[in-house]
């Protein structure tokens, strides 16, 4: 009779056999076997769930994003010591939102606006200011209130407040775009959950036809805001010293203290940058990285499923499943194909001249041909004249925003790490007659 | 309402409040009021501003309102225009002549001017008066229509009683409902002003809901107690005491009439059908104390969400809508989109993160080569990019999707196939399972399906039996053929031919039947089994031999 280990695992042989051991380990074996798999689909969904936060930082129950946000509760005390420990980010997770308070590593990217949800348009100052006034106005409000309402007080108030007159920001209700930036400011809210439809539609509002009634979600509109230091607090200065003093965190002073602050530095960096530059670090964080280099890529690995790309220049975390990024390279649509093409002749630049700028009036002349090349496979407006002006400004933006070009005042400066898209030989177009004739998928999209 | 005492339907009575010396004619009402109740009833404008100044209503006068005679004189004859003040002619004795062809008054305050200042009193007393919910008074209301039920009983009940109780009756009820009324009013008006502060409000919300779930209670009770006592106080009896009420009612009147008789039975009538709707339900609307009761339990829900309103304030920080327009204010200052967008990301942290994308068959080309972290982005191999997206942009083929493969034919074919089969082993099987005793030299020849099954069946028997001479009966595996093998004993040899060979072995007795058969058990043949002795058992062997 063999000795059953786990119930459910017995083989349930009856015949006696004499010798057990072998019986046995591959009992033990599928023991294991199932632990494993079942360890697996746990550390599959955690990375799913940490993904998802840093791809929203703030989920909500009733929206596209209602898995990972069951997800994110079911291991929410583990990824809330996750954050705590190795980021220092705090994780605030109730039962209808999980608010994840990303404190950006690096200060000086401006690649990163809010986006406006139905046209994917970056937002303007003035939608800024609103989107504040906005949130000040809410904070004063009732359980409910009205797009018309809050439309006046915040009329009231940029002109109750001598600073914002003399930049001569305005609301001023009967222009339509006016109004546009209103509603597009609205719909932001909206899918932040600070503020839930009840009634009405904002394109009503907009031509003037009709109001929304919206109910005031507060622990939502408590958690917009994500600083250490009251802004209120700070006297006014250069726009880098407001930032800078608005997220500071104080160390103590303790090595002890300062390494974990380093280290959380850099996996902040890791973490929510594409690529690190080591010519970015200064000389502590530089040393830290270079002795804790592997322990820090194995942690982000494991959590989060990116995947460490370490060259002699810096480190790319990768990914390879394509839910965590906003803008990615390579990447379906005309965009993207522009941006892997240009990418392509950039780093062919890159890898023959090394890091001198490449002009602007070359580009827009490569530009130009490749989308007489490329005609067919674009968006209608690609072949208008002068569009790649445009385009060229578009794609050098993107690529800037994955940290693979420099702007200058003319032209770009390829960074070493647009050499990963350089054409391959085998890739050629030479070897596309093999491909006609298949139809599935490519690659793992 | 006479229409002396109406203006254009004001009340000519009332227009001394919201007048413009409105301040001196209240003070002039209000001293006749006093000297009413020290029952003086005539004064002299002399006395009426000796009275003025001896109170402080000097100092709350206003300019316009100066005490001086002219003053007075003229407010006390707007006032008697108004019918609040009747002036009579004064005839006591002067000392002077000019005294005398002065016109001198007495005045005097009407019965109207008397049931304003009531009515203000009244008014101003509601004011400060806080509401209850008495449930004491539901108890006496309980005692007295006991009495009631008792008197009515009596064939001559006694009057007085019976006036008394009626009496007492409404007034306790008239108290009742207005302090309730007042209760829920202000009730809800706390509610919602959020008169008290936090804490205040926090302890006072306990002792509220104690207070109202112990005059719910009570009221629960109470009405269906009334209601029952109310029953049967029937209507005929009721006609009766109410009719006595009001005929005493009219006892102290100067001279009643029949109208008066009438008016006061119909009054009756009217509280009396007042008290019962209060608490008996009618079909077609709820008794009013159900509506107390629905609106005094209401009360604690909307107590309950003030209170959530008052803790959700308290997750604001009120320097929060500060920050925010502070940040408003460095948005209108930044030069440009790219510092308000840096802005935007330190200020809220709501940014997604952003990586490169890398595909699977680059990351199983880097483990079989791996790159090591010295080399530069310069040297090592680039991503693997498919040709096609690297040439439209797409992953996927643009275009019509492919067609389905079309394979009726195939399966069409499959089924012939499985149906031949099938006709096969059936065939085999009626070959075989006949039912008959047979030995097996008699089988001679086998088609290879009745061969491949006759084989199964065979070893079926075979493996199942134990002893080499023993007879065994055994199923197929399926359960659907029957086989009974029996050793002959003759040692003779059986040969059956197939396509393959023969097939030799000692000859045994075999009865095969297919249980599923019609008529399948009962066709055992009874030749009777020729088992000598002898053991002549060799094993079973099959020679595959042509």
């Amino acid at each position: 009779m063999i000795e059953v280990r786990k119930p459910t695992m017995s083989l349930g042989r009856t015949a006696s056999d004499p010798d057990r051991s072998p019986k046995a380990v591959a009992t033990k074996g599928s023991v294991v076997a199932l632990d494993a798999r079942l360890e697996q689909a746990t550390l599959y969904e955690r990375q799913r769930a940490l993904r998802a936060l840093l791809k929203c930082p703030l989920l909500s129950a009733d929206d596209s994003h209602t898995t990972e946000f069951g997800l994110v509760r079911r291991y929410a005390a583990w990824l809330r010591d996750w954050f705590a420990r190795n980021l220092d980010w705090k994780l605030q997770v109730d039962g209808e939102t999980a608010r994840l308070r990303k404190t950006p590593a690096d200060l000086a990217d401006g690649t990163r606006p809010a986006r406006d949800s139905k046209s994917a348009a970056p937002f303007t100052r003035r939608r800024y200011v609103i989107l504040c006034l906005a949130l000040a106005v809410l904070e004063r409000s009732d359980r409910q209130t009205t797009l018309g309402r809050l439309a006046e007080e915040i009329v009231a108030a940029t002109r109750a407040d001598s600073a914002l007159a003399a930049a001569a920001v305005t609301l001023d209700l009967a222009n339509f775009d006016q109004r546009r930036d209103l509603v597009q400011v609205m719909r932001l809210l909206l899918e932040f959950r600070v503020l839930v439809r009840v009634h009405g539609d904002e394109q009503q509002y907009l031509h003037e036809k009709g109001d929304v009634l919206y109910s005031v979600n507060r622990p939502a509109l408590a958690g917009m805001l994500n600083v250490k230091r009251g802004p209120s607090t700070i006297t006014a200065g250069p726009l880098d010293e407001c930032i800078f003093a608005m997220v500071e965190e104080p160390v103590p002073n303790t090595d002890d203290a300062r390494n974990r602050r380093l280290r959380a530095q850099l996996m902040r960096r890791l973490l929510d940058d594409p690529i690190l530059y080591y010519h970015a670090l200064d000389d502590s964080e530089r040393a830290y990285l270079t002795s804790q280099r592997g322990r820090l890529l194995r942690e982000i690995e494991q959590a989060t499923g990116l995947i460490a790309e370490v060259r002699r220049e810096g480190i790319a975390m990768v990914d390879n499943r394509g839910d965590l990024s906003d803008v990615a390279l390579p990447e379906e649509g005309t965009d993207g194909h522009l941006a892997l093409l240009l990418a392509e002749y950039l780093a062919d630049h890159v890898r023959q001249d090394g890091g001198m700028p490449v002009g602007s009036a070359a580009l827009y002349r490569h530009v130009a041909d490749l989308i007489a090349q490329h005609r067919s496979h674009g968006r209608k407006a690609v072949a208008d004249a002068g569009a790649e002006v445009t385009l060229t400004d578009h794609t050098i933006d993107r690529l800037a925003a994955l940290r693979l070009v420099q702007r200058t005042s003319d032209g770009v400066i390829p960074l070493p790490a647009i050499a990963r898209y350089t054409l391959r030989d085998a890739d050629d177009p030479a070897s596309e007659s093999e491909d006609t004739t298949q139809d599935f998928l490519g690659e793992e999209a | 309402m006479s229409d002396s005492t109406t203006t254009n339907g004001r009340l000519k009575a009332f227009a001394y409040l919201n007048a413009e010396k409105a301040c001196l004619y209240r003070a002039v009402m209000r001293v006749f009021t006093d000297a009413k109740a020290r029952f003086a009833l005539h004064l002299r404008p002399q006395e009426i501003v000796e009275a003025l100044v001896a109170t402080d209503e000097a100092v709350s006068l206003d300019e316009a309102s100066r005490l001086d005679p002219e003053n007075i004189e003229a407010a006390l004859n707007q006032l008697c225009e108004w019918g609040n003040l009747a002036s009579h002619a004064d005839t006591t004795d002067v000392a002077t002549v000019e005294e005398f062809y002065r016109p001198r008054h007495l005045f005097q305050i009407t019965r109207s001017g008397e049931a304003a200042e009531q009515a203000l009193a009244v008014y101003r007393r509601a004011l400060r008066e806080s509401g209850e919910l008495q449930a004491a008074a539901l108890s006496d209301i309980r005692a007295l229509l006991g009495e009631l039920v008792q008197s009515a009983a009596l064939g001559e009940p006694d009057e007085a009683k019976v006036h008394r109780t009626l009496s007492l009756l409404r007034t306790r009820f008239g108290e009742l409902t207005s302090k309730a009324q007042t209760f829920i009013g202000s009730l809800q008006r706390t509610i919602d002003l959020h008169e008290k502060d936090v804490q205040a409000f926090l302890s006072y919300k306990e002792t509220l809901i104690e207070y109202l779930e112990r005059f719910i209670g009570e009221l629960v009770l109470a009405t269906a107690d009334i209601a029952e006592t109310l029953q049967k106080l029937d209507t005929s009896r009721m006609d009766n005491l109410l009719r006595i009420a009001a005929h005493r009612d009219l006892t102290d009147a100067v001279a009643p009439t029949d109208e008066d008789h009438a008016a006061a039975i119909a009054t009756w009538h009217t509280r009396w059908d007042g008290l019962r709707r209060w608490f008996i339900n009618a079909p077609d609307r709820p008794s009013q104390a159900e509506i107390l009761r629905a609106r005094a339990r209401s009360a604690i829900p909307a107590l309950l969400s003030a209170v959530a309103g008052i803790n959700e304030r308290r997750i604001n920080r009120s320097d929060r809508s500060a920050d925010l327009r502070t940040l408003a204010r460095w948005f209108a200052a930044t030069d440009s989109d790219t510092e308000a967008h840096r802005l935007w990301r330190a200020a809220f942290g709501l940014t997604p993160a952003r990586h490169l994308r890398i595909d699977q068959r680059t990351l199983d080309e880097r483990d079989a080569n791996p790159v090591s972290a010295q080399e530069s982005w310069l040297t090592s191999p680039p991503l693997c990019i498919t040709p096609r997206l690297r040439k439209s942009g797409r992953y996927t083929r643009r275009g019509r999707p492919n067609h389905v493969i079309d394979c009726t034919e195939e399966k069409a074919r499959l089924a012939q196939a499985a149906a031949a089969e099938a006709a096969q082993t059936e065939a085999a099987r009626r070959r075989l399972a006949t039912g008959r005793r047979m030995q097996l030299s008699e089988i001679g020849e086998l088609d290879p399906a009745a061969f491949d099954l006759f084989l199964d069946l065979l070893g079926e028997a075979l493996t199942a039996r134990g002893h080499r001479n023993k007879q065994i009966e055994t199923t197929s595996s399926d359960g659907a053929i029957c086989i009974e093998l029996t050793p002959t004993g003759n040692g003779r040899c059986a040969i059956i031919k197939t396509s393959i060979g023969y097939f030799r072995g000692p000859d045994h007795f075999v009865v095969i039947q297919d249980r599923f058969a019609p008529g399948g058990d009962d066709s055992r043949s009874s030749a009777p089994s020729a088992a000598e002795g002898g053991d002549a058992g060799t094993a079973l062997s099959c020679e595959v031999g042509s």
